[in-house]
């Protein structure tokens, strides 16, 4: 999957989860940067990565994939499967 | 007459989860008087108060399975991380001190985890008081008072309800209306299921009896910048958790009392803070010949949120507890722990730093009853054997 797609999907995949429109999912956003990405909603996040991607979720991966490009990252060297 | 009955889980339960789910049983029915999951988590084993058959015992499985199927599905398995390990230090005493602090009026159970406690426990507690007092002072935290009630509101906004509604206490009285004060005072009284007094006869709940000490600090910060951009504090306080079919003795108490010393201010602050903190105390600990063990751990979220929380607590690093072996029955026990809330507290109560970024908490605390309990499980009620520091202190 070629960079630019991958981040429009993360971005759709954060706005999905926080409930928002993806123009308010910044391609830099990070954990705290809008009050939906709290615990709960960083939880959120990693089971719709986990679903929607097939990608490995453990706890060194929960505590890094704390922004947009930490998890455009992590999915590019994973191996997408969306 | 009471039923046992066996269910098998409609997910299998991993073995990290057990005690977590076991736990949690004991919320699914007021019909249970005990449940006990095995092992390898394949079969769950509740004992009822009074048998049930047909669709009311459906009713009573679906309930069960609904709690596996939230906190078992899509869990993920916590990173357990040791950062100290002493839980081999050689300890004189193996056996269990339940019995002889009955028998020495030294513990008296007034109902379902509320004790009163003797003359040794007390002074055993002041002395473990005094050491985290001095650990306290070590870092200049400034004594607070708090109350032991806390107000609704205070804990709606810190989700509080949403995360461990099942421990919660919850306070009232009487309507002011004279015909219901009257009407209590000639006709209240305790039977089998309590006081008899009519539900309409209370007040809309508007408090709670506290769960923890360090939120009050933060509720007195909120909806501010906070003064000097960092606050070390020291408070302790009686915390009540109602555990129900989990409560008991001194290990899972109703009504306890914690010692904290909490942190507000930057991140950095804070975590170096917790830091020190950790290390004194294994100075402490080193001194009394206390065997124990520090390795994260995740606070006892409910049904709902367990999944999520507990493991963000886990990857994060977010707490530590210190547990101490109880060598009677080759576990251990909780006494006190190492917490960073990340911002959680400065977003949600908005208390904010001079940069106008939300303050970063965290909070070492002490459970004194449980201090109080390990020490005695791993040296016993007679002094003689204890380590002379702690001695000569109770003496």
């Amino acid at each position: 999957m070629e960079n630019v797609e991958l981040l429009e999907n993360v971005r759709a995949l954060l706005a999905e989860a926080f409930s928002l429109p993806k123009e308010e999912i910044p391609p830099d956003l990070a954990f705290g940067g809008v009050k939906q990405w709290d615990s709960m909603g960083h939880m959120g996040v990693m089971l719709l990565l986990e679903e929607r991607f097939g990608v490995p979720i453990d706890a060194e991966v929960i505590a890094a994939l704390t922004s947009v490009p930490a998890i455009c990252e992590y999915l590019s060297k994973t191996g997408d499967k969306a | 007459m009471s039923q046992q009955i066996e269910i098998a889980p409609a997910l299998p339960i991993p073995a990290f989860l057990v005690g977590e789910v076991q736990s949690k049983l004991a919320y699914v029915d007021e019909n249970i008087a005990a449940a006990r999951l095995s092992a390898q988590g394949e079969v769950i084993t509740l004992t009822l108060r009074r048998p049930v058959e047909g669709p009311d015992r459906q009713a009573l499985e679906a309930k069960v399975q609904r709690v596996v199927q939230a906190m078992v599905a899509g869990a993920f398995k916590p990173k357990v991380q040791v950062l100290e390990d002493y839980s081999d230090r050689p300890v004189p005493y193996r056996g269990d001190p339940n019995a002889g602090l009955l028998e020495r009026g030294e513990m008296f159970q007034e109902a379902a985890g509320i004790f009163t406690l003797g003359p040794l426990v007390s002074r055993l507690i002041a002395f473990f008081e005094a050491q985290f007092v001095a650990l306290a002072d070590s870092f200049g935290a400034a004594p607070y008072r708090f109350p032991t009630l806390i107000p609704a509101r205070f804990l709606e906004r810190v989700h509080y309800f949403r995360a461990f509604p099942h421990s919660l206490t919850f306070v009232t009285h009487l309507r002011e209306d004279l015909d219901v004060i009257d009407d209590f005072a000639q006709h209240a009284a305790c039977g089998e299921d309590g006081l008899n007094a009519p539900p309409e006869s209370f007040a809309p709940i508007q408090t709670l009896l506290s769960p923890a000490v360090c939120y009050h600090l933060y509720f007195s910060l909120a909806d501010r910048p906070l003064p000097g951009g960092s606050l070390a504090a020291t408070a302790v306080g009686n915390c009540f958790r109602y555990e129900s079919l989990n409560l008991a003795s001194l290990e899972r108490m109703w009504n306890f009392t914690m010692r904290e010393v909490i942190f507000v201010g930057p991140k950095d602050f804070v975590l170096q803070n917790r830091e020190t903190g950790r290390q004194r105390m294994r100075d402490f600990f080193e001194q009394i010949g206390l065997a124990y063990h520090v390795e994260s751990a995740n606070d006892p979220f409910f049904i709902g949120e367990f999944k999520k929380q507990a493991a963000f607590q886990s990857a994060f690093q977010l707490k530590f507890e210190i547990r101490a072996r109880l060598p009677f029955k080759d576990s251990t026990l909780a006494v006190g722990s190492y917490n960073y809330h990340q911002d959680f507290f400065g977003r949600a109560l908005n208390i904010t730093l001079p940069d106008g970024s939300p303050v970063h908490t965290g909070c070492i605390a002490f459970g004194l009853e449980r201090m109080a309990y390990a020490f005695l499980a791993q040296y016993g009620l007679e002094t003689a054997a204890w380590p002379e520091a702690v001695r000569k202190a109770v003496a």
